[in-house]
């Protein structure tokens, strides 16, 4: 059918209606031009309401309340805001209170509670909570409230955990006792993290619907777009000066191009384009704990997990004088200034810069000459005259591999890989998607990347277990003494005391797991976590910040304000 | 006629929804990303076994695929789509919120790619062989092979980033509770999302509609209206376009299911949350309920699509209703 239409339409003399055309385009041809536009013309008119700029002008930013801060810095939580499924499991819940919270210097101070104190076996919480705070109905939080949010944590099945808990009891209407199955100095992270719920108010739809006593109250979530907040009238702390916030929803690329376009106050940038400037805004940059380091396996390879299949271990990387070496040559500063453009620090230990980091382990890295020693005492040899080191027929080749969808981790182990060269360490950089990386990270060499402000997360690192089926010391890494000052930690009643313990697990003269010691991991930099805010607003000195999250930067909100705020005020 | 029609469609919708669960629970099944890893994500080190084993417990994930299927699908006939893992929140809640987001999205894009498409169409068909025709017909054959986020890209840069004519992302302005957005606020964020998915919605229906015009123009009827003083455009007008229109509403029905697709990849470009999103998401972290939910929804939508486009002919043309006068 096409082809003969085709055909006729090819033979120009014989067809009919091209024939008509030519006559009419004579003498009809004016006409037919009319027409034409007239045809166009109703086409553009019905379309242009939709083609022209709309009658709302764009920037609506301008149409809200100057004291609504708009501000786009991450994906906001889906699942809602139920402390008890782990909204704001990282602190600062907005909506709800903690009983405790970690000051500026990560100083632990009360909050919703008044006193607390830690039974001696370490085994049971005590806690009076303050009696002026008001959930945003105009009910008293009390400490069945508190209780009640316990055990609720403990029972449901979300990122909150609270494994821990044996069981929570309201003594009084202000006192209560948290009794724990063992005894952990870590579980105080909980109560500066976990916001209070109200019992009366609590159900299915919580998450959705929530309500606490914290500094802001919810307005409105539309799910995938934005969040909006305003301050809680009946909050007991100081009022928030921001009285207004919308979270918006955006992606990172979205967010840099909004700022741009003047449309939102507060925007987390990834940290290459954080050297970029954008007019009325001021960077802000705040340290974080956001850790980058490759995870060894430290055992011998050949070795096969009984539970799982998978392949543990890699001769090379559990020769410590290699891991030492690459510890030693790695140029920490310069992978800060030419990887995230000066936007982070070296960093040698998870928890770098945080209160239980131990400075006396440091070493002096970017170190060509000492790395090369180590190599040559163990003896690393280049026989062949390849470039790459062995030792009894084992040559020092290994591979790193990365999440793919990470250019920072790719540039990060692709510049680890081109030193050690220099050392004669051969590593193949590849990326893969973190599933097939679960599946190979015992036997190789994985640039993980980590970072919280709960010590737990040394434990977790570094603890040897019997089992090697998670990300939990991936590396298989076993030393007793470092075991030993480890359970001594988690198991101390005061964070004091645990403090020097998780000091003395990363260096204690003799042993440890950083690289003075055994150097399990090399931890190669922090990142910092790069903001563009409008110039009117003040914000202060940032805290310190853990892993990527996307609510993180409101830690310090109810210390910020808008410059015209100052003026107007006085 | 009418229950014979009915019993057919049902019989046929019934086992299409059998087999694409069957089909998609197996895709699923091999999927190599672990749910309850993509859910706890960074938090790993902060998740003790004894929670991770809790939420594996919740989501009943631990079971063989077959024994979740059965589970499934019982649950389905009795009307429950069950929970999402990402969303907490019932998956018939999650897609009729998102789908109300999707809905002004996709309409606007069927109903501009439908009267753009047709008008092109009719234009290259009258016209054709001349340079109008070669331009319209290029246009065409580039957007249908044009792939939908690469189109939602360019425009996103153009009109956003160059010209600041369009909102950079999203359904509403930030800051505006949803019941105070006003209509032409909507609009005005649909337009890029709502352009990406009709110019190359257009292709396919201007190409069909052009193809079907010359068929018509090269007939007896129109060859006598030409002869007795008629001209193109008019025998278009009064003989062309009631014979191409069914065609056109007929393909435009049938591409519902182009409609789906091209709104998930221009709802991920324009960060527009509609059910686009939510698929995409669910994907990433291998939701499976949501994930199930959102292909029997989509299958319930194409096929409601190709249903309206059968049932169309019998109500816009009466001469195919049988018996009936005329």
């Amino acid at each position: 059918m096409r082809v003969e239409i085709k055909k006729d339409a090819g033979r120009v003399g014989t067809c009919p209606h091209r024939l008509k055309k030519v006559v009419s385009m004579q003498k009809n041809n004016r006409t037919d031009h009319l027409k034409i536009m007239i045809f166009m013309s109703v086409i553009i008119i019905t379309l242009s309401p939709l083609l022209a700029p709309g009658s709302e002008k764009p920037d609506a930013l301008l149409s809200v309340p100057p004291h609504a801060l708009i501000v786009a810095t991450g994906s906001i939580n889906p699942e809602g805001f139920d402390p008890t499924q782990g909204w704001g499991r990282y602190g600062n819940p907005l909506f709800q209170s903690t009983l405790l919270r970690r000051d500026e210097h990560m100083a632990i101070v009360p909050d919703l509670a008044e006193t607390y104190t830690l039974s001696s076996d370490g085994l049971c919480w005590h806690i009076r909570i303050r009696k002026d705070a008001l959930f945003t109905d105009g009910t008293k939080v009390t400490a069945r409230d508190v209780a009640f949010t316990c055990n609720q944590a403990a029972k449901s099945a979300g990122k909150t955990d609270m494994s821990l808990l044996d069981t929570a009891v309201a003594t009084s209407d202000h006192d209560l006792s948290i009794y724990l199955k063992h005894a952990a100095s870590t579980f105080i992270f909980k109560l500066t993290t976990l916001g209070i719920v109200p019992e009366h108010a609590y159900g299915e739809d919580y998450a959705r619907n929530p309500m606490g006593s914290g500094p802001y109250r919810l307005v409105k979530w539309d799910e995938g777009q934005q969040l909006i907040v305003e301050a809680n009238p009946l909050y007991y702390g100081n009022k928030p000066m921001i009285t207004r916030i919308v979270f918006m929803e955006m992606n990172e690329q979205t967010a840099f191009a909004a700022a741009k376009a003047g449309r939102v106050h507060l925007v987390r940038v990834p940290q290459a384009l954080a050297i970029q400037k954008i007019k009325g805004m001021k960077r802000h940059i705040a340290k974080s704990v956001d850790n980058r380091g490759l995870c060894f396996p430290v055992l011998p390879s050949g070795q096969k997990n009984t539970s799982t299949g998978l392949m543990v271990g890699n001769s090379v990387t559990a020769d410590l004088s290699i891991r030492k070496a690459i510890n030693y040559v790695v140029d920490r500063q310069a992978l800060v200034a030419g990887i995230l453009e000066g936007f982070g620090s070296p960093c040698q230990a998870p928890a770098t810069g945080l209160p239980w980091d131990e400075e006396g382990a440091r070493i002096q890295d970017g170190d060509l000459n000492t790395a090369r020693k180590i190599l040559k005492q163990d003896g690393w040899q280049d026989e062949d005259q390849d470039g790459v080191l062995s030792k009894n027929g084992l040559k020092a080749m290994f591979t790193i591999y990365y999440p793919a969808d990470d250019s920072i981790r790719q540039a990060l182990a692709i510049a680890v890989s081109d030193r050690i060269r220099e050392i004669g360490i051969q590593a193949d950089v590849i990326g893969k998607s973190w599933d097939d990386i679960y599946k190979l990270m015992h036997a190789n060499v994985v640039l993980f990347g980590f970072g919280s402000l709960d010590p737990l997360e040394i434990y977790r690192l570094y603890r040897s277990s019997s089992t090697t089926d998670d990300v939990y010391n991936a590396g298989c890494y076993q030393n007793p003494v470092v075991d030993q000052y480890l359970d001594q930690a988690l198991y101390a009643t005061s964070e004091k005391e645990a403090i020097s313990f998780w000091k003395k697990a990363q260096w204690d003269g003799q042993t440890g797991f950083t690289a003075k010691g055994d150097a399990a991991w090399c931890w190669l930099v922090n990142l910092d976590h790069t903001y563009f805010a409008d110039e009117r607003l003040v914000m202060g000195e940032l805290p310190i910040e853990p892993h990527e999250n996307g609510m993180n930067i409101t830690a310090t909100i109810l210390s910020w304000k808008w410059i015209d705020d100052q003026t107007t005020s006085r | 006629m009418i229950r014979q029609l009915l019993v057919k469609k049902v019989t046929h919708l019934a086992s299409i929804v059998l087999s694409i669960s069957v089909i998609s629970f197996m895709l699923v099944s091999v999927s190599p990303i672990d749910p309850v890893r993509a859910y706890i994500g960074a938090d790993m080190l902060a998740i003790s076994r004894a929670q991770k084993e809790k939420i594996e417990e919740r989501w009943g994930i631990n079971e063989p695929m077959h024994v979740r299927y059965v589970k499934w699908f019982t649950e389905l006939l009795h009307g429950n789509l069950g929970h999402s893992f990402i969303f907490n929140q019932k998956v018939t809640k999650v897609i009729s919120t998102r789908f109300a987001t999707s809905l002004w999205l996709m309409a606007a894009a069927w109903v501009i790619s439908g009267m753009l498409g047709f008008v092109m169409g009719i234009v290259s068909g009258v016209m054709h062989g001349t340079f109008v025709d070669k331009l319209i017909r290029f246009y065409a054959y580039m957007l249908a092979s044009t792939p939908t986020f690469w189109m939602g890209m360019l425009l996103l840069i153009c009109f956003s980033m160059w010209l600041g004519w369009t909102p950079i992302c999203c359904a509403t302005p930030p800051g505006i509770l949803l019941e105070n957005v006003t209509f032409g606020q909507r609009i005005y964020h649909l337009i890029l999302p709502a352009a990406t998915l009709s110019i190359i919605g257009i292709a396919n229906i201007t190409l069909h509609t052009r193809q079907k015009l010359i068929d018509v123009l090269q007939s007896d009827f129109i060859l006598f209206a030409i002869s007795q003083g008629e001209t193109i455009w008019g025998a278009t007008r009064h003989h062309g376009i009631r014979n191409i229109i069914l065609p056109a509403i007929t393909i435009q029905f049938a591409s519902f299911s182009e409609l789906f697709g091209g709104s998930l990849l221009a709802e991920t470009v324009f960060a527009y949350p509609g059910l686009g999103q939510a698929t995409v998401l669910a994907g990433l972290k291998s939701d499976v309920p949501l994930l199930l939910g959102i292909v029997l929804f989509s299958v319930f939508f194409v096929f409601t699509g190709n249903t309206i486009a059968d049932l169309i002919y019998t109500l816009v043309d009466p001469r195919i209703k049988a018996g009936a006068p005329k």
